[in-house]
């Protein structure tokens, strides 16, 4: 079972701070959480901090103990981070990115095992056809989708996205979100995701945490947090919010109310 | 369909027979290289030289053991030093373009050169006849300090690492100038011969400092290759898997740094086998760094000693400048490889 939580989080860039003690409810075991938010609110930033990539304040944990508390090794095989840009044009192959990565992290697995988990993540991910094609010949769809796998390689406990569906056409939009959605339900663990779209924010996640300017604005269930009050405030843009057959918040944007500031 | 696995383990497979091929190729052009010149003595001869001196008259095996195979082994280990280091550069600096001559290493050296025959200083501890190679070395450890001086406490990005790199180029070629300015004839030719690149200074004990070097960082590169194949996939991933990409950077400027200059300071500047050498492994061996490290390292001392053979070989009686060789091979090479594999694709 694996629980996450931040309290009182701040983080800087230099003397630049540029999240604003976030607090947010716990993400229970088998629970996504969406960061929302406009370009430059901090949710790369607050991944960042999660995976401690980049140092912050205040208390973040994992089941009940400090991030800071984890092992090097123990704490990259338990928590994949996915970036938001798709890996490099080089002439690396996707395997052969996946392979390394994975014993650079010492997983345990031996070569027919770790080969039969890549085989399942390639399948799944529409990559077969392209394990062996040099990154720099794919689309950056697929080559996000490559990113995709080599956090799912090392089968995590906590899995933070930021923006892993930006490339991808519709199909693979919803195929990886519901290949997120099934794992958590399937095999437990906690995923955090930074997402623009939020038609795939209230279908996918199940707790959304709407950041502006480095501060929470608010957290809750998608029909908590996707308000038209909200979203006027956040991205300055009238809407209508109706509720869809599942119960889910359906925002229709009106007009663009006036430029962000 | 094959799975994933046994479709890597075969690339796999493929890449360590291209490694022993490109290894025999390498063996072969040191037979030749040891078999080139005027003294008459043949292939045979010269692997029962190497087998048993004594089979050899004492001409032959002065020929042999004094002056052909210090010359032989130099080209390899200096090729290897500089094909290792240029492709570590490469990847950690992720930029084609990087290699030891490019961050100033083999200018510094050449400046340290020039430094020691246009003005002769005295160092103490320094026999006289030792005072070149060591200033070469001195500049381009120097040079390597102050790269890694901007890695390790500049937070330069890789660019700016480049740049400035690039900068020292100019900056040891003007200082180079004006040494050549108030340099007299005599010291004029000396340092255009040293700029070449010449193989023929070397003796066992410069082939043993420099294999000792080879051998000492050798395994570091070794050790992380995985960590090297990860980070072609873009820094963010590898940061992502936990690797500190800064700290990674400083070490492996630090051994790419005393490798060149190691390897340039006893034969000159030849700068090119650091470039071309791991984009030729590259192209033959891919992106894995368990093949490409070992791979360039193997490239650049084939080239190296394909040189050194060809100067021996290409004027009848006479030792034309391996510098010169190392890109007239080089580049055609380099050119018909990409050429095969642009047609591949």
């Amino acid at each position: 079972m694996t629980r996450l939580s931040l309290e009182g989080v701040s983080v800087a860039y230099g003397r630049h701070r540029v999240i604003h003690d976030v607090t947010i409810p716990t993400v229970e075991d088998g629970q996504l959480l969406g960061l929302l938010g406009p370009n430059a609110s901090g949710k790369s930033t607050l991944l960042r901090a999660l995976s401690r990539e980049h140092p912050a304040t205040g208390r973040i944990t994992v089941d009940g103990r400090a991030i800071q508390d984890y092992g090097h090794a123990d704490w990259y095989r338990a928590v994949a981070a996915m970036p938001q840009a798709p890996p490099s044009l080089s002439a690396l192959r996707p395997v052969e990115l996946v392979w390394s990565t994975a014993r650079t992290l010492d997983l345990g697995l031996s070569d027919r095992a770790l080969g039969a988990r890549i085989d399942g993540l390639f399948a799944s991910l529409g990559l077969e056809a392209l394990a062996m094609a040099p990154l720099a010949t794919l689309s950056g769809g697929k080559r996000q989708l490559v990113g995709f796998a080599l956090a799912m390689v090392r089968d995590p406990d906590v899995l933070l996205l930021d923006e892993p569906t930006s490339a991808l056409d519709l199909y693979w939009r919803l195929s990886l979100m519901d290949i997120v959605r099934d794992r958590l339900a399937t095999r437990g663990g906690v995923g955090v995701v930074a997402v623009h779209d939020l038609d795939i924010a209230a279908r996918y996640c199940d707790r959304l945490a709407l950041i502006h300017r480095g501060r929470l604005v608010a957290a809750g269930t998608a029909g908590e947090v996707l308000t038209r009050e909200n979203l006027a405030a956040v991205y300055s843009v009238d809407s209508e919010i109706t509720t869809d057959a599942a119960g889910r918040p359906d925002v229709r944007v009106l007009r663009v109310a006036h430029p962000p500031e | 369909m094959a799975s994933t696995l046994d479709a890597y383990a075969g690339l796999t497979r493929r890449r360590y027979i291209a490694l022993a091929l490109l290894s025999a190729g390498l063996l072969v052009s040191l037979l030749l290289d040891l078999s080139a010149g005027p003294a008459g003595l043949g292939i045979a001869d010269i692997l029962g030289g190497l087998v048993d001196p004594e089979s050899l008259d004492i001409r032959h095996r002065v020929i042999l053991w004094q002056v052909r195979l210090p010359d032989a082994l130099i080209a390899v280990v200096v090729g290897a030093a500089l094909g290792l280091a240029g492709v570590e550069t490469q990847t950690i600096l992720d930029n084609p373009l990087a290699s030891p001559f490019t961050l100033g290493v083999s200018s510094a050296a050449v400046l340290g050169a020039s430094v020691a025959i246009v003005l002769s200083p005295a160092m103490p501890l320094i026999p006289q006849t030792a005072t070149l190679p060591a200033l070469a070395l001195v500049f381009a450890l120097g040079a390597g300090a102050v790269i890694l001086a901007v890695v390790r406490f500049g937070g330069a990005a890789r660019e700016t690492v480049v740049l400035f790199g690039i900068a020292l180029v100019f900056l040891c070629n003007a200082l180079t100038s004006a040494l050549h300015y108030v340099a007299d004839a005599d010291a004029l030719q000396q340092i255009v011969f040293w700029t070449i690149g010449n193989l023929t200074r070397a003796g066992w004990w410069e082939v043993a400092i420099v294999t000792a070097c080879l051998l000492v960082i050798a395994p570091f590169s070794l050790r992380h290759v995985w960590w090297m194949t990860m980070l072609r996939g873009g820094e963010a991933y590898a940061r992502s898997a936990g690797l500190d990409v800064a700290r990674l950077r400083v070490r492996v400027v630090l051994r790419t740094s005393v490798l060149a200059a190691f390897a340039v300071c006893f034969v000159g500047s030849i700068g090119f086998v650091g470039l071309v050498g791991p984009h030729i492994a590259r192209l033959l061996l891919g992106e894995d760094h368990r093949a490409l490290v070992p791979g360039a390292a193997i490239c650049g001392a084939l080239m190296l000693s394909a040189a050194s053979f060809l100067s021996k070989s290409v004027l009848p009686g006479a030792i034309v400048p391996v510098g010169i060789l190392t890109a007239v091979i080089g580049v055609p090479v380099f050119l018909t490889l990409l050429a095969v594999q642009g047609r591949m694709r």
